[in-house]
């Protein structure tokens, strides 16, 4: 049974006034137990709008989400509850870092949840070791930290409750190269070790490649696809067409393919690339290279 | 959450008022708040308030806005209507009561404070529904203009204005997501007593303070990257002009305004 599904849902922003406007039109996905969702498409077509939906932030119009087969609107009042088993990370979540240490803003999650001092102590602990942040960092002013160090102060928010589904809004952007890797294999490591189903909204397909099993694809409100991600890449021509990039190795190896090469498909990340490139090379290339 | 909350009620068109002189408009506002309370007998108010009616015909707005903006202030007409009623005592007396008395008279008084409030907020609400709030700005700024002489800077008045109005959305948006981000980790806002909710504005309020000041920084260092020394010697984008359409208003508010003050010499006072 899936662990977090939708079904049929549509969302409309201020319904009955000049400016209605549909933000998610018929979305139905089901995210199985231990998947790695990789969420992609345009601004504005609808990924922040549903992932808001998964932990009943927003509330479909029509249709339903349910949560281990749950309707999660089912009892309104207990909605917060459902916060607590998807834990949802904002865009540019350092943001909305309040309290006095980096300490205190990782346990307000875990305290809003009513859990005994000891264990919000080794929640928040825990939290920080997955996300690289040293202790003694702990006991700083948020607002001492490095932007990198703020970033992942948020995540360890969200981590220490430790839901079920963990649901991250492009928590690479603005990060160096060496940041957005540092974090993007913390996730990894994080999902790898607890079993967390994680989603993972994303603009990058390098990143989603490198991290996702499954890809969801968003266009104008729609799921345009919900595949595997070597699925989801093959088709390029398609992701193209609404405007969305293939990663640059994925492009080179296409191209190799149609002047002949050998190097086979389904190429996505660096890796894959050497792995395909070298026994080429060693055989001393096909034609002239 | 917050996004019923709409600042500014500028409602874009096209009509006479929209394209008005930003300034004649503002005055012509005013000299209209004062003009109401110029007549003394029913003609004269119907009058006055007959204007008000074809200037919103003019406007092309929606009537069911204009009434949306007197909404608010119906419970302070009835508060004000009530005082007159009980507190004017001349007139036939219709009922009394021991210190209450309700005369003619005193009915007479409340209903006109009554139409002369409502006449005086729709009046004022057409100015702000047909000019948008960075136009009203602009006019507020030339108009203040010989205020100078008593060392106002007007200039940067109006600046911080405009930019405080430009904010007012940016961090209406900014409030929701802070807002939802706090949901997200559990932040209960919507029950408790008194207190634990005041507790619970504080995981909203410093992000946006702290993130109001950022924004302040990266604005002033903006306009200095576009060197911006206040306003002496600033030219504008937009010229404010007057053209004819502007004299004859201002000419027909003038009569307006001589026509009551010949009424109430012509008509027997009702109040």
């Amino acid at each position: 049974m899936p662990v977090i599904e939708t079904k049929n849902i549509t969302y409309t922003y201020s319904p009955g006034t000049p400016f209605q406007m549909d933000a998610m039109t018929d979305v139905s996905i089901a995210v199985e137990k231990g998947d790695f969702v990789g969420i992609i498409g345009h601004t504005g077509s609808g990924k922040s709008t549903l992932v808001q939906h998964l932990n009943g932030l927003l509330r479909p119009t029509s249709g339903q989400v349910l949560l281990g087969g749950q309707d999660i609107w089912a009892e309104p009042k207990k909605i917060r509850a459902v916060r607590f088993r998807v834990g949802l990370v904002f865009q540019y979540p350092e943001h909305q870092l309040f309290e006095e240490t980096a300490y205190k803003d990782i346990a307000f999650g875990p305290k809003n949840m009513g859990l005994p001092e000891e264990e919000i102590d080794g929640r928040v602990r825990r939290a920080a070791e997955f996300v690289g942040l040293k202790p003694e960092l702990l006991e700083k002013s948020p607002f001492e930290l490095s932007g990198g160090e703020k970033r992942r102060v948020a995540i360890a928010g969200v981590m220490a409750m430790q839901p079920e589904v963990l649901i991250l809004d492009e928590p690479t952007a603005g990060l160096d190269p060496k940041g957005r890797d540092m974090i993007l294999e913390q996730i990894k490591a994080y999902q790898q070790e607890n079993g967390t189903t994680v989603l993972l909204v994303s603009h990058s397909m390098e990143d989603i490649a490198r991290v996702a099993k499954r890809v969801l694809v968003m266009n104008k409100g729609r799921v345009a696809m919900f595949d595997e991600t070597a699925a989801v890449f093959s088709r390029a021509e398609e992701l193209t067409a609404i405007g969305l990039a293939i990663p640059a190795v994925t492009k080179v190896f296409m191209m190799l393919r149609e002047k002949g090469y050998p190097v086979g498909d389904n190429v996505y990340t660096v890796e894959q690339a050497v792995g395909r490139l070298l026994p080429l090379m060693k055989k001393g290339g096909g034609t002239d290279a | 959450m917050l996004n019923g909350i709409t600042i500014g009620q500028y409602f874009p068109g096209d009509s006479l008022l929209h394209r008005m002189d930003p300034r004649v408009k503002l005055v012509l506002t005013f000299v209209y708040i004062f003009a109401v309370f110029i007549p003394q007998n029913w003609i004269g108010l119907a009058l006055a308030v007959g204007f008000l009616v074809f200037s919103v015909a003019v406007s092309r707005l929606p009537v069911k806005l204009v009434l949306k903006s007197v909404k608010p202030i119906i419970p302070l007409i009835i508060f004000t209507s009530a005082l007159n009623i009980f507190y004017v005592s001349e007139g036939v007396h219709l009922f009394d009561w021991g210190f209450i008395h309700i005369t003619t008279q005193g009915l007479v008084t409340a209903a006109f404070i009554g139409i002369r409030i409502l006449s005086l907020i729709a009046g004022s609400s057409l100015l702000t529904y047909t000019t948008s709030p960075t136009t009203l700005t602009d006019a507020l700024e030339r108009l203040m203009k010989p205020l100078k002489v008593v060392h106002l800077n007007v200039h940067e008045l109006a600046m911080m204005m405009t930019i405080a109005l430009r904010f007012i959305p940016t961090l209406v948006e900014e409030t929701d997501k802070i807002m939802s981000a706090q949901k997200a980790r559990g932040a209960d806002m919507e029950s408790g007593g008194l207190m634990q909710r005041v507790r619970a504005l504080i995981p909203i309020l410093i992000p946006l303070f702290v993130s109001s000041f950022r924004r302040a920084y990266e604005l002033a260092t903006a306009m200095e990257c576009r060197c911006y020394r206040g306003g002496e010697g600033r030219t504008r984008m937009k010229q404010l002009h007057m053209n004819g359409m502007d004299g004859v208003c201002i000419a027909v508010l003038a009569v307006l305004v001589a026509g009551l003050f010949v009424l109430n010499f012509v008509i027997p006072a009702a109040l």
